[in-house]
């Protein structure tokens, strides 16, 4: 955090008087604070004529810090809380829900890697269109690549719903409507657009999002990741903690492609690297058959299921 | 928030986490002057860090009274619309605009790869005059950048399609207005060359430089509805010892070629050589400039030569069926495949 002079505009407590006590004892920032004994520093405040002005600054230092984490959850308490909160929604095939047990889970970041035209935008299209004609709430779709594709969005609707095809044209606006696309074409743009939907979704209670999407994550950090210095490294890690982040405050199902590079001995192996690895919580593996329409998933990374199983599946 | 996710120079980065101001609230309420004394830089300097800081925004947002989730997204539908009353650039091949949906979209980048001699560099000079077709025609009255890398951009060919495709266009205008009286086309092929922006590239430093430049052209030259890339490959392909570097050079240009078709509505095409690669246990005829790359384009079409007759494959597109279509290059540019079309036969 930053010096502790910043702090006196918020908390007038924190006058010169309480930073000049603080400097005498080499405490310059917050950190500092934090590493210093408390209770030595308790009873050298006791000492000065105005002790009880610097205990109160004290203990308001310690209650901001206090302030930055979350509160503690026993495990009882998870699993009502994610029992009761935390659904599953449905991708739109229903081999797809069947072997996924449900459908992609909200809270967590579930990453579809594959090499090129495997299918990736395909279902991610198919996932948003069904979470919306099934009145669920909103999506928000970051697009990098501009194959945000309205038209096949608005085909998914009107083929799969049960309804006649003028009452599907009917439902068509209102269903589109609540399927937002923004593009991003660079990782700090990323970077802004997720700090902007955490501080709209904190201000604002009925948002009904409940899917992000973003298509493809791996173009905006592979021109930045590698090279002299770990600034692209870092950044990688702001994003996935950014996502994580939303994911879990406001139960996002949050949906990321990855693509594929070569590795060893001439396989190909999901982009990004080593320490992406551990960011999705869940890592599904797609390819194409040589027949065009068949592709397969398969999980390379799961909470709950083994690694290895795979699914065939076709997207009309 | 932290500061190293603010896009400003590294030396600056440092030296604000090294003062304690880790996170972007931190900068909120400070002046320029201070911040220059803290981190011994100037005012200016100081200035424009604290004006990228605001541009974060900070927790005293006030609520956002628009509809949108976040600033500058579109609903599906509103694009929807969008899509629908954006023109196609057509090839002038009947076939291929059938499996196109119509043509090349724009707002896309299109890739268009296949071995040598296939007909990639004619179909980008076909597209480069059928943007310039006047919109009573169906065309898009538009103008074109045309990237040459490989000096393969030949004047004398272009004016011959030019020509072709303003005697289409007469005989369009005949074959509709029959009972009207003939309405001369007022164009000469002169005229589709002036609206042709034409850059050779020498090597790959200058084709970074260029794509960096188009932003800034395009801008002053609103009606540019193409960008060609012909070929993209090129100067990446030798020359390159660190292959990290080129898969971040070509990941950062793919992003600036989407921006720019995204913002200025026009449609990108890039044209793409064939290596071979070893996989399956075979070797086989992929697109050149690796994995990595195929993920930069939204469309991708494939070239190749089936028996006798040229042939297109849709390979990649979010819309578009997967199909292939037969089209020959004639003199008159691009056009469907006639019965009698002859493969060129080398000695």
């Amino acid at each position: 955090m930053a010096p502790l002079k910043s702090l006196e505009s918020e908390y007038p407590i924190i006058d010169s008087d309480f930073r000049q006590f603080c400097a005498s004892h080499a405490i310059f920032s917050v950190e500092d604070f934090l590493v210093h004994d408390i209770y030595v520093l308790m009873a050298l405040a006791e000492e000065h004529d105005t002790s009880d002005r610097l205990k109160q600054a004290i203990t308001q230092v310690l209650s901001i810090i206090d302030a930055q984490h979350q509160p503690w959850l026993d495990g009882l308490q998870l699993l009502g809380y994610s029992q009761k909160s935390k659904s599953i929604l449905s991708t739109g095939c229903e081999r797809i829900d069947a072997f996924l047990r449900g459908g992609f889970q909200e809270g967590i970041l579930t990453e579809l890697v594959g090499p090129s035209s495997s299918g990736k935008t395909q279902v991610c299209l198919l996932a948003a269109s069904n979470v919306t004609k099934s009145g669920l709430g909103r999506v928000l779709f970051l697009d990098t690549g501009n194959s945000f594709s309205p038209t096949r969005v608005a085909q998914f609707v009107s083929s799969s719903s049960e309804l006649a095809d003028t009452e599907s044209s009917k439902i068509l606006p209102q269903v589109l409507d609540n399927i937002e696309c923004r593009s991003v074409f660079d990782i700090f743009t990323l970077l802004d657009v997720l700090h902007q939907l955490l501080q709209n979704l904190r201000y604002q209670v009925g948002q009904n999002l409940r899917m992000l999407i973003i298509d493809s994550v791996s173009s905006l950090i592979t021109p930045v990741l590698g090279g002299a210095g770990t600034h692209g490294h870092a950044l990688m890690a702001s994003a996935g903690f950014m996502l994580k982040k939303l994911a879990y405050e406001y139960n996002l199902s949050v949906l990321m492609t990855n693509h594929m590079v070569a590795g060893d001995g001439g396989m190909i192996k999901p982009a990004l690297g080593e320490s992406w690895k551990s960011i999705p919580h869940i890592r599904l593996l797609l390819s194409r058959g040589v027949l065009n329409n068949i592709c397969s998933m398969s999980i390379l990374r799961h909470p709950s299921m083994a690694i290895g199983e795979r699914v065939e599946f076709a997207i009309l | 928030m932290e500061v190293s996710s603010l896009p400003i120079s590294a030396s600056h980065r440092a030296k604000l986490i090294s003062a304690g101001y880790i996170s972007i609230s931190s900068l909120s309420s400070i002046s320029p002057a201070h911040l220059a004394r803290d981190l011994g830089i100037s005012e200016n300097e100081a200035t424009g860090i604290l004006k990228v800081a605001s541009q974060r925004g900070g927790p005293e947002r006030t609520i956002p009274s628009h509809h949108s989730i976040v600033d500058g997204a579109q609903t599906a539908w509103d694009m929807l619309h969008e899509e629908e009353s954006c023109r196609r650039i057509t090839t002038s091949c009947a076939d291929l605009d059938d499996i196109l949906g119509g043509g090349i979209s724009c707002k896309e980048v299109t890739e268009i790869g296949g071995v040598p001699g296939i007909g990639k560099t004619q179909l980008g000079i076909q597209l480069a005059i059928n943007v310039q077709i006047p919109l009573e025609y169906g065309g898009l009255a538009g103008k074109a950048v045309y990237i040459d890398t490989e000096g393969s951009f030949m004047v004398e060919r272009v004016q011959q399609v030019a020509e072709a495709c303003i005697k289409d266009m007469q005989e369009y205008d005949s074959f509709l207005r029959k009972d009207l009286p003939a309405r001369q086309v007022n164009l000469q092929a002169n005229d589709f060359l002036a609206n042709i922006y034409y850059f050779r590239i020498c090597s790959y430093t200058e084709q970074i430089a260029v794509i960096n430049y188009l932003e800034k052209f395009i801008s002053e030259h609103k009606d540019i509805k193409v960008v060609i890339v012909d070929s993209i490959t090129f100067h990446f392909r030798q020359d390159f010892d660190d292959m990290a570097l080129r898969t971040r050079l070509l990941g950062g240009m793919a992003l600036k070629l989407m921006k720019l078709a995204k913002k200025f509505t026009l449609a990108v095409i890039l044209l793409n050589q064939v290596t071979t690669k070893y996989s399956g246990g075979s070797f086989q005829l992929t697109l050149a400039l690796g994995d990595s790359w195929s993920h930069a384009c939204t469309n991708r079409i494939i070239l190749y030569w089936n028996g006798n007759g040229r042939y297109a494959h849709i390979d990649k597109s979010p819309s578009i069926r997967s199909a292939s279509a037969p089209y020959a290059v004639t003199g008159r540019g691009i056009r469907n495949l006639a019965s009698n079309c002859k493969r060129v036969k080398l000695m």
